[in-house]
């Protein structure tokens, strides 16, 4: 007890190994405590893969009635179950890492426990975002890696215009994906930021929900009449459109050869990405500005 | 010795109507200001709610154009796009009417952490105070979104391409809407009362949800289903939550069979009534045997 | 120059005004009033290196807020102030590894995991040495006695251990300042009396600074030389604890024990009475009468045994609140405080 303060600079790791620890030490934590609510773990991962089939089952009545998904657009059932299971992929990593965490900030906020995440020597941002990991999600992401890989078999094996692999698909699909993430990541964290205005934002779920809603479909159905302006917000604005569209396309390939705005498209999407993230930082910190933290 | 009336307990008759319809009035105001008290987050749900509407119809617009005859002549099992952009906003409607969120697991959990104690010892009846509370925040959503509802009504009323129904069929439909909300109270409140005996019922709410989402007929109208699920759909109750109002609104429900339909559906609303007072009375004793 | 500067600070914040009734809620959906609160209104304090400050003060005072000021969790509306040379509010990570926060009502462990996960994290987020982290949590857990409950899930530990716990997560970085909110709110008298010696000891050790919080007057007498009396968002007082005391609190208890049989009439003539259980009689008179008293009560009565007190500091400082209070309706700028 006689030593008082170690100079706290002295021997620190480096800054970015440190918050890979600490993420893992979150990970960690958050598996046992999964872990110990092992039946609530089997029972959402069940439920999810029942929510899936019911999903998957819809479709498949649609699809009894049509053959695609807008005219020429290539959306097929196959197509569209690739589209199907990177939506999947894409929900089941936000809901993971970022979901919990979102809800428990707005919930951090209107009880004033964000105090706590103030205090730490690390980035609010960060620690507020990742705190929680929810293992159960993650399913989901199994479950659409499997339609998606019996979609491409299936679509393989079609006569007619088969599907070929491109070595390029391996990066650039992950790589997509990361970016979805993130720009979903960006607008929930936003719309959790907001309960500090709004007093209270228990139906954060919802609005997310109905938001991404849009990014569930082909943006082709969206592309005409009306629907231009919001084809146009949804992608430009609020860029949840290129969310699912740019990976799905890119593994899909609905038109053969690739329509000539897909790369342009795809581009768009980092810049949309870093844009995404750049912005939700800028909320954030207004956010906490705007805290005023519940007292006594 | 003046004193003796005094000492003699009060009257022990039934509360008079008046004073039991102030006590409702009462439940029925607090829940009403509670809902209200987050001006924010109630208007933006709302408005948010009617987001998917607009996906909905671009989708169906997408599909039909495959179908042959395309969006405008196109014909799924009868629907026309038209058709169909009309049935998911009456089923709309129909789930404005029928949906509970919350109110199964609010059950259960007041079955768990022992808040149910507190209706047996306040002089009141959980489920008519369950009922109530429900019935007020229904009518403070209504007063909020009735305006974005009729706007949104006005703005697809190009959908609606017969018009107007007979009278006697929006009749029908506002009964069946009124029967919504009476079927799918007591059915969320039946699973939620299943918790007296399973502690955690989270995993039923979630079958029965799913049942619910795809049986109502929230997704699509259940004539698509192929036979003989849809057949099988028809006998269950789960389509009088969306799927009905909607049909009897659009004419798929034949007019022959219209009011045997509707005294079905009153036959399902006696059996679920005499399910959750018996599940009620059954759960409390056995709760109270356990020394609560 | 003084680890803690503090100089005009205040914060005011807006509070929404919430009418009864239906019709009020419905206009609240389109029109809201919003009511200013002066929640620390210029605040003055300079605290040295090791000292062991007591904020006291009713409900609502400031006392919190002040707290919160001062670690950088809100942002004040006007004034400075310096921590270790660090304006709070900037939350600069030095300036963040290097004091704790406790609260007696919050609680930041994680509720379903054994306490020595969350202490594993805030070993990741303090980047805390391995070895370093391994001897203070030993120490801590031994000065403490929770060696045993470490691996047992916060849920299920008793509000007395909970707050152990919670004391061992603010340490394990070994801050330089450590600001308590009610630390023994709610607790048992062991676990109070526990928690004090505790952090008596870990003080007169470390020699860190700590401001400290609390209703209960024990906690203060026990530890802290230096109290600061807050009250209506102001510094009222600043002194020593018998100060206090001798400032606010102008009358004596006289205690007398009659002989046996004796009876107490007439004593009222002498001084206010404050209590006869006879043999036992209570007299309260100023300071400077004291000795009057004294001699006439000898002179009148039989008297057994004699004893001059001063009030119950409980009784004292209720009295300093009450005095102390601003003209303007105080109560309720305490109220809308812990509404908001």
């Amino acid at each position: 007890m006689t030593e008082g303060t170690t100079n706290p600079e002295a021997n620190r790791p480096t800054n970015r190994l440190s918050y890979l620890r600490v993420f893992a030490t979150f990970a960690r934590n958050s598996l046992v405590r999964d872990m110990m609510f092992r039946a609530n773990f089997v029972i959402e991962a069940v439920s999810s893969i029942a929510w899936s089939i019911m999903n998957v089952g819809f479709y498949w009545i649609i699809f009894e009635h049509t053959n695609s998904i807008g005219a020429q657009t290539g959306w097929g059932r196959s197509e569209f179950f690739i589209f199907m299971g990177t939506t999947w992929i894409i929900n089941s990593l936000v809901q993971a890492f970022f979901m919990p965490n979102s809800e428990e900030f707005s919930e951090l906020i209107r009880t004033g426990g964000l105090d706590f995440a103030l205090l730490k020597p690390i980035d609010t941002q960060f620690l507020i975002s990742l705190r929680k990991v929810n293992w159960s999600s993650l399913i989901n992401l199994v479950v659409g890696a499997v339609l998606i890989g019996l979609s491409i078999y299936d679509l393989s094996h079609r006569a007619e215009s088969p599907w070929r692999f491109e070595p390029f698909i391996l990066i650039l699909y992950p790589f997509y994906i990361c970016c979805g993430v993130a720009v979903l990541y960006s607008l929930m964290i936003c719309l959790a930021a907001t309960s500090v205005w709004l007093g209270r934002n228990q139906t954060l779920y919802d609005f997310w929900f109905y938001i991404t809603n849009f990014s569930r479909y082909p943006m082709e159905i969206y592309s005409r009449g009306w629907g231009l302006p919001l084809y146009f917000i949804f992608t430009f604005v609020i860029p949840v459109l290129v969310v699912v569209n740019v990976p799905a396309r890119l593994l899909a390939q609905p038109l053969t050869p690739r329509a000539d705005w897909e790369w342009p498209l795809a581009g768009f999407t980092i810049v949309a990405t870093i844009a995404s993230l750049l912005f939700s930082r800028w909320v954030f910190n207004r956010s906490l500005l705007a805290y005023r933290s519940a007292s006594s | 010795m003046s004193d003796v009336a005094a000492y003699e307990p009060p009257p022990s008759k039934p509360l008079g109507l008046g004073a039991r319809l102030h006590c409702w009035w009462t439940i029925f105001r607090i829940a009403l200001e509670e809902r209200l008290a987050y001006r924010g987050d109630f208007a933006l749900g709302t408005l948010m709610r009617f987001l998917p509407v607009i996906t909905q119809i671009f989708l169906w617009w997408a599909i039909f154009e495959s179908v042959s005859g395309g969006s405008d002549s196109g014909r799924m099992v009868g629907y026309s796009f038209h058709d169909m952009i009309a049935y998911y906003l009456l089923s709309m409607l129909g789930r404005a009417f029928s949906s509970m969120p919350g109110l199964a697991s609010n059950v259960s959990k007041q079955i768990r952490d022992g808040e149910i104690k507190k209706y047996l010892i306040q002089p009141i009846d959980m489920i008519g105070f369950l009922w109530l509370a429900r019935a007020a925040h229904k009518v403070a959503y209504y007063t909020v979104s009735t305006l974005p509802f009729a706007l949104l009504f006005f703005l697809c009323r190009g959908y609606f391409t017969q018009g107007w129904p007979d009278p006697s069929v929006l009749l029908a439909f506002v009964i069946s809407l009124l029967l919504a909300f009476a079927l799918g109270f007591l059915m969320d409140l039946c699973i939620g009362l299943i918790g007296f005996w399973f502690l955690e019922v989270s995993s039923l709410l979630f079958v029965y949800m799913l049942l619910n989402f795809f049986l109502s007929g929230h997704m699509f109208p259940l004539d698509l289903l192929p036979s003989p699920w849809n057949e099988i759909v028809q006998f269950l109750p789960f389509k009088y939550l969306a799927y009905f109002p909607a049909a009897v609104f659009l004419g798929k429900v034949p007019a022959d069979q219209l009011w045997f339909e509707i005294g079905l559906e009153f036959a399902w609303l006696i059996v679920l009534i005499v399910a959750a007072r018996v599940l009620y009375a059954r759960g409390l004793r056995r709760y109270s045997g356990y020394g609560g | 120059m003084a680890i803690i500067e503090i100089e005009n600070l205040s914060k005011s914040y807006r509070v929404y005004q919430k009418r009864e009734g239906l019709m009020a809620a419905i206009r609240g959906l389109v029109h809201r009033e919003y009511r200013q609160v002066d929640a620390v209104r210029g605040i003055d304090l300079k605290v040295e290196q090791g000292e062991f400050v007591a904020f006291l003060g009713p409900n609502g005072a400031g006392k919190t807020t002040t707290l919160k000021l001062l670690s950088g969790v809100i942002y004040p509306s006007g004034g400075s102030c310096k921590v270790m040379g660090f304006v709070p509010w900037e939350r600069s990570n030095e300036y963040r590894s290097r004091f704790a926060l406790v609260m007696g009502q919050k609680n930041q462990l994680w509720w379903d995991l054994p306490s020595q996960e969350s202490f594993r994290l805030h070993q990741q987020i303090y980047r805390i040495d391995a070895s370093q982290f391994q001897k203070t949590l030993d120490e801590l857990t031994e000065l403490l006695g929770v060696r045993k409950l470490l691996g047992r899930p916060v849920r299920e530990l008793s509000l007395g251990e909970r707050m152990k716990m919670e004391l061992i997560a603010a340490l394990l970085h070994s801050p330089e300042i450590l600001f308590l909110d009610e630390p023994t709110i709610g607790l048992d008298v062991v676990a109070q009396h526990n928690i004090q010696q505790f952090l008596r000891f870990y003080q007169e050790q470390r020699k860190i600074t700590i401001l400290l919080t609390s209703h209960y007057m024990k906690d203060i007498a026990a530890l802290c030389r230096r109290v600061v009396v807050i009250n209506d968002g102001a510094i009222k007082f600043d002194g020593s604890l018998s100060e206090v005391v001798d400032n606010f609190s102008s009358t004596r208890l006289v205690r007398l024990r009659l002989a046996d049989g004796e009876l107490a009439t007439g004593i009222e003539s002498i001084a206010e009475v404050e209590s006869i259980e006879l043999p036992k009689v209570t007299l309260r008179c100023q300071r400077l009468q004291v000795a009057r008293v004294l001699t006439e009560a000898l002179n009148r009565f039989q008297i057994e045994d004699v004893a001059v007190e001063d009030p119950p500091l409980e009784e004292v400082i209720s009295k300093l609140f009450h005095d102390t209070r601003g003209p303007e309706q105080s109560s309720e700028t305490a109220k809308a405080e812990v509404q908001s």
